[in-house]
C-alpha cells in the first residue's frame, strides 16, 4: 500500500508505520484524524509482519493521547522525589543540562557522568554513538542481563547472530528455550504456531508450564539456572550417540575433539542430579532435535540472567552448528549484517580512548561487558556505578543523564539504585510518563512515543531481511525524538558535528547501503531483501579460525575457560546450603505477561483489566505447606529485602520454584529481593532466573 | 432459517492466551473499562493432569449468534433480532438496558455500557466485514486460533478435527473432544 492514504469507511488519514513498543516492530498502520490517532492495526500488507500486531501494539493510541503524558520539559522545584514541578521551555532545559553537565565535569572529572538508557526502541544504537561522542560510560538495565551475552556468545562461536533468528517457514522441530514467544515476540509467536499447525515438534525448556509449553510436545521443567548442565548433557547425548552432522564438524567445526572430552563429563544420569529433569527425557529431547531437520532454536531473556551466560550461549550455539543448523531453511539463520551500516562507522568507537576503556567500571571484573574486548558496544557494569555512586570510588559519579529507563523498577537491588539515585547531585530523565525514576529527577523531558517519530529500522532478531520505516503521524505537547533531544544536547556540549544534524539525515545514514534516502524510502514504504543461506559456503565463518569455534582461544587469552562449563547459581540449595534452611525456595524472576513492556504499560486502563495484578506461581503443595491460598497476598522474603505479591496456585511449577514476574512498582516491585553483586563471570550478570526466597501469609 | 455465510473458527488448540483479540476488540468497538469491556474474552482451563501429564487450554469466549437465541427470545422491547446471515444484532436505539438478555445469555457474551446504559456484544465487526476486511481480533490473532471462513470451507478446514458449531461461531480441537452438533 501507500505509504500515507485515505481510508473512507473511517475517515482517516492512515500512515504506514513501525509499531516499536517492544524491540519486535511490528509494521502497523496508523489512523489519524484531525491530529488524533484513532485507530492502530497491524500492517497486513508487510511482507515480514503479515498484519501482526500484540495487544500491546493494539493499545497504542491509549499511549498517545493517555492524560498522563509528559508534554513539556519540567525543572524540580521541591526536594529531590517530592514531585513538585515547574513548567520550562526546551531552551532553558537543554542549556540547564548543559551547563550543570560541564560544571560537574569540571570539578569531578571526565567520569564523574555517567549516561543511562533503557530497552530498545529504535533509537538506542544512537543513544550508544552519543556515548562514545561525549565519551562517557553509559549503563542499561538489560545488557549484563539481557542481549549481550546471548550475542557475545554466539558471536565467539559463530561469528554472527543466528540463534535470535529460528526459520520458523520451513523448520520441523522447534527448540524453544526459555522463551515464551507468543507473549513476548508476537511475530515469532505467529511463526511458531503455524509451523506447530504443520505438524514440527516441539520442545520447551521452562521451569513454569508456559503458554508455549502447553503446546510443547515435551516440557522440560529444569531447576531455575541450571541451563547450561542440561545442554551439556544434550550435547554429550548428540555426540555419544553420533547424532550429529559429521560433513558439517569436519570441514567447518574447531575444536570438535576438546569440546567431546568436556562433554563426557555430563552424562544424562549426572545432570538429572542437578537440574532435576530425567535423564531419559534429556536423551528424548537431544534426540528429537538432532534427529528431526531441519531444526530450530528460540531463544531469548533467560541465558542471560544465569550464573554461565556466555556458556548458556556457546552451547546452544553449537548444539545448533553441530547438528547442521546454522544458516539452513529452517534452522537459525546468520544475520546479513553487510546490508546495514558498518557498526563501528555507526557507534563511533573509534572515538574511545584506551585510557576510557580502562577507566570504565566493572572493565577488570567483566571484560566482555565493559572492556576493550566487548563484541557490542562496551557499557559499564551497573553494580559498580552504583557503588560508586555512593562510594566515590574509584571514583566519584555525580550525574545521571538517562533516556528512557526506569531504573528503579528495572535494576537488580532497587534499595541500592534509589539510595544511589538519592545521592546524585544531577539526575536527567528523558520518557514518556512521570515514572517512579523521573520523580526523582532534577529535569525531566517529554519523549516521543513511536507514534510521534520517524526511525529506520531493521532488528536483527526478528526481521533480519527488512527495513521498517516509522513515520510522524502526530505530535503532542511539546514532545521530541529522542535523537532531536540527543542532537540538540550534543550541540550544547559542543560535539555536535559527531552526531547528525537531524533525525532525516540520521535515516538517511542508515539507508546508505540500499542507495535511497529516508524521503524516497517514504515514498517507498518499505525495503526487503531474499535472505542468502548458508553464507558460511562462499564467506566462511567471522571468527579467527573461520569456523565455527567450539574451542576459544580468544576466552583462554583472557583467562578464561576455552570450553563452555556448568556453573551452579552463587545462590542455590547447592551452593548455599546453609541459606537455603532460611531460604529455602527458588524464585525465578523476570516472567512476561503480553500486556505489559517492562515497567511499561500498567497505566493503560485496557491493558492492566486483562492483568490487574502481579500473580507469582507457586505449586499447590509448597502453598499448602505454607499455609498459602489462591489469591492471597504472599510475602516474599530474600536475604535483600521483602516484597508481596497475589499467590497463583499453580501445578505448572515445581514445588521447590516460585516465579515471580518482574517491573512492577511499590510493594510488588521484585527487584527489592534481587542481588546485583553475584554476577555471572566474563560479562557480569545479575543472575535474576536463579536465587533464593521464602515466602508467607500477609 | 438462512445458514450464515461466514463462520467464525475458534481453533482451541492453538489458541496462546495473549490477549490481543481482546485489545483489538477494545479498540474496534472503543470499549474501555467504563463502557462494555468484554465482548471477547479469553478463559483458561488449567493446567490440570489429565491421564498423568499437564494440560493447559485457554478458550475464546464471545457472542455465538446463536440460530434460536435466547436473547432476542427474552428482550422486552424486541431490540434483538436476526439477520438473514444468521448475526444477531442488538438495536442500542430501542434497548431499554433492563439488562434481561444478560441473564439469559448462556455464554455470558453480553455486557452493559454504563455510559450509556444499553448493552452491547460481539458483532463480528460488521462494520470491517462489510468493507471486506476480517474481524478484527482474526486479523490480529497471533496463535492463529482465530479464523473468518466460508461456510462450503468449513469441511475442509475443520476435517478429522472434534467440531462444536453453534450459530457463527464453530469450535475446534484435535485434542480434546467437543461435546455438540456438527
Amino acid at each position: 500500500m501507500r505509504p500515507v492514504r485515505h481510508d473512507e469507511r473511517l475517515n482517516t488519514t492512515v500512515y504506514k508505520s513501525e509499531c516499536f513498543i517492544c524491540n519486535q516492530g511490528c509494521d502497523a498502520l496508523v489512523h489519524v484524524r484531525d491530529g488524533t490517532v484513532v485507530r492502530v492495526e497491524g500492517d497486513t500488507s508487510s511482507e515480514v509482519t503479515k498484519g501482526t500486531l500484540c495487544a500491546k501494539g493494539l493499545a497504542s493510541k491509549e499511549i498517545a493521547h493517555h492524560p498522563d503524558r509528559l508534554l513539556y520539559p519540567m525543572k524540580r522545584i521541591g526536594d529531590r522525589g517530592e514531585g513538585k514541578w515547574q513548567r520550562i521551555t526546551w531552551d532553558e532545559a537543554l542549556d540547564t543540562v548543559a551547563g550543570r553537565l560541564r560544571s560537574i565535569e569540571r570539578g569531578s572529572g571526565p567520569e564523574s557522568i555517567v549516561l543511562a538508557t533503557g530497552t530498545n526502541r529504535g533509537w538506542v544504537r544512537y543513544f550508544m554513538r552519543f556515548t562514545n561522542a561525549y565519551g562517557k560510560q553509559w549503563i542499561g538495565p538489560g545488557i549484563a542481563q539481557c542481549f549481550y551475552p546471548r550475542i557475545t556468545g554466539q558471536t565467539l562461536v559463530l561469528g554472527g547472530n543466528a540463534m535470535e533468528n529460528p526459520h520458523y517457514d520451513a523448520t520441523q522441530c522447534m527448540l524453544v528455550w526459555g522463551v515464551n514467544p507468543t507473549n513476548t515476540w508476537p511475530v515469532k509467536g505467529v511463526g511458531m504456531m503455524d509451523a506447530r499447525r504443520r505438524g514440527a515438534h516441539m520442545i520447551v525448556v521452562d521451569p513454569v508450564f508456559s503458554e508455549a509449553a502447553s503446546k510443547a510436545d515435551l516440557w522440560l521443567s529444569l531447576r531455575p539456572g541450571t541451563d547450561t548442565a542440561l545442554l551439556l548433557a544434550m550435547l554429550h547425548t548428540i555426540i555419544e550417540e553420533d547424532l550429529y552432522d559429521k560433513g558439517f564438524v569436519e570441514r567447518w567445526c574447531h575444536g570438535f575433539d576438546e569440546l567431546h572430552k568436556r562433554v563426557a563429563e555430563y552424562a544424562p544420569e549426572k545432570v538429572e542430579q542437578i537440574t532435576w529433569v530425567p535423564a531419559e527425557t534429556i536423551r528424548e529431547a537431544a534426540r528429537m532435535y538432532a534427529t528431526t531437520k531441519p531444526a530450530s532454536i528460540t531463544q531469548c531473556l533467560s541465558i542471560d540472567q544465569v550464573a554461565d551466560t556466555i556458556s548458556t550461549s556457546r552451547c546452544l550455539a553449537m548444539m545448533a552448528a553441530l547438528t547442521g543448523n546454522i544458516d539452513v531453511p529452517g534452522g537459525n539463520l546468520i544475520t546479513m549484517l553487510r546490508q546495514v551500516p558498518p557498526g563501528p562507522a555507526h557507534s563511533g568507537a573509534a572515538w574511545v580512548t584506551p585510557e576510557q576503556h580502562a577507566t570504565r567500571l566493572g572493565s577488570r571484573e567483566y571484560p566482555l561487558l565493559a572492556g576493550e574486548a566487548c563484541m557490542i558496544t562496551p557499557s559499564a557494569h551497573n553494580h559498580a556505578v552504583w557503588k560508586a555512586i555512593l562510594t566515590g570510588k574509584p571514583y566519584p559519579v555525580k550525574a545521571v543523564y538517562c533516556h528512557g529507563s526506569n531504573m528503579l523498577l528495572s535494576y537488580a537491588n532497587t534499595q541500592m539504585v534509589s539510595e544511589a539515585l538519592k545521592k546524585l547531585d544531577f539526575l536527567v530523565v528523558a520518557d514518556l510518563f512521570m515514572t517512579e525514576t523521573t520523580r526523582m529527577a532534577d529535569i525531566v523531558l517529554p519523549a516521543a512515543s513511536w507514534m510521534e517519530r520517524g526511525s529506520v529500522t531493521q532488528n536483527e532478531q526478528t526481521s533480519i531481511g527488512h527495513f521498517h520505516l516509522q513515520q510522524k503521524t502526530i505530535q503532542r505537547g511539546e514532545c521530541r525524538s529522542d535523537i532531536t533531544i540527543i542532537n540538540e544536547l550534543a550541540k550544547r556540549l559542543g560535539f555536535g558535528e559527531r552526531m547528525f544534524p537531524t533525525d532525516e539525515s540520521y535515516f538517511d545514514f542508515l539507508l546508505q547501503p540500499s542507495g535511497m534516502t529516508f524521503e524516497t524510502f517514504k515514498e517507498r514504504g518499505d525495503l526487503a531483501f531474499p535472505h542468502v543461506f548458508r553464507k558460511y559456503e562462499s564467506e566462511g565463518f567471522r571468527t579467527p579460525s573461520g569456523k565455527v569455534q567450539l574451542y576459544d582461544q580468544k576466552l583462554e587469552a583472557l583467562g578464561y575457560d576455552p570450553l563452555p562449563a556448568y556453573r551452579e547459581p552463587d545462590e542455590s540449595p547447592v551452593s548455599t546450603p546453609d541459606l537455603a534452611k532460611e531460604y529455602p525456595l527458588i524464585i525465578t524472576t523476570g516472567g512476561r505477561v503480553p500486556v505489559f513492556r517492562h515497567t511499561e504499560l500498567r497505566n493503560i486502563a485496557i491493558l492492566r483489566e486483562i492483568v490487574p495484578e502481579l500473580e507469582a506461581s507457586i505449586n499447590p503443595e509448597t502453598a499448602r505447606g505454607f499455609g498459602i491460598g489462591d489469591g492471597d497476598i504472599m510475602i516474599v522474603e530474600s536475604p535483600r529485602g521483602s516484597m508481596e505479591a497475589k499467590a497463583h496456585i499453580t501445578e505448572g511449577i515445581d514445588p521447590r520454584v516460585i516465579q515471580v514476574p518482574s517491573h512492577w512498582p511499590g510493594m510488588n516491585n521484585v527487584n527489592l529481593l534481587t542481588d546485583n553483586e553475584k554476577c555471572a563471570p566474563m560479562i557480569g550478570s545479575a543472575q535474576l532466573r536463579c536465587q533464593l526466597c521464602r515466602v508467607r501469609t500477609k | 432459517m438462512t445458514l450464515p455465510k461466514k463462520i467464525l473458527l475458534i481453533d482451541i488448540d492453538s489458541c496462546v492466551r495473549c490477549h490481543a483479540c481482546e485489545i483489538a476488540c477494545r479498540q474496534e468497538h472503543d470499549l474501555t473499562a467504563e463502557t462494555a469491556s468484554c465482548w471477547c474474552r479469553v478463559l483458561t482451563v488449567g493446567p490440570r493432569r489429565v491421564a498423568g501429564k499437564l494440560h493447559m487450554d485457554f478458550v475464546p469466549v464471545l457472542c455465538r449468534h446463536c440460530d434460536d437465541p435466547l436473547c432476542a427470545s427474552v428482550c422486552p422491547v424486541n431490540a434483538i433480532s436476526r439477520t438473514n446471515d444468521g448475526l444477531v444484532l442488538i438495536d442500542e436505539t430501542i434497548c431499554s438496558g433492563c439488562k434481561v438478555c444478560i441473564y439469559a445469555c448462556p455464554y455470558g457474551c453480553i455486557s452493559f455500557n454504563e455510559l450509556n446504559r444499553t448493552v452491547g456484544h460481539c458483532d463480528q465487526c460488521r462494520g470491517r466485514t462489510e468493507a471486506g476486511l476480517d474481524p478484527a481480533c482474526v486479523q490480529h490473532c497471533i496463535g492463529g486460533a482465530l479464523q473468518f471462513v466460508r461456510r462450503e470451507e468449513l469441511g475442509e478446514r475443520t476435517s478429522g478435527q472434534h467440531r462444536f458449531l453453534s450459530g457463527r461461531v464453530c469450535y475446534v480441537s484435535s485434542k480434546w473432544k467437543l461435546q455438540g452438533n456438527v
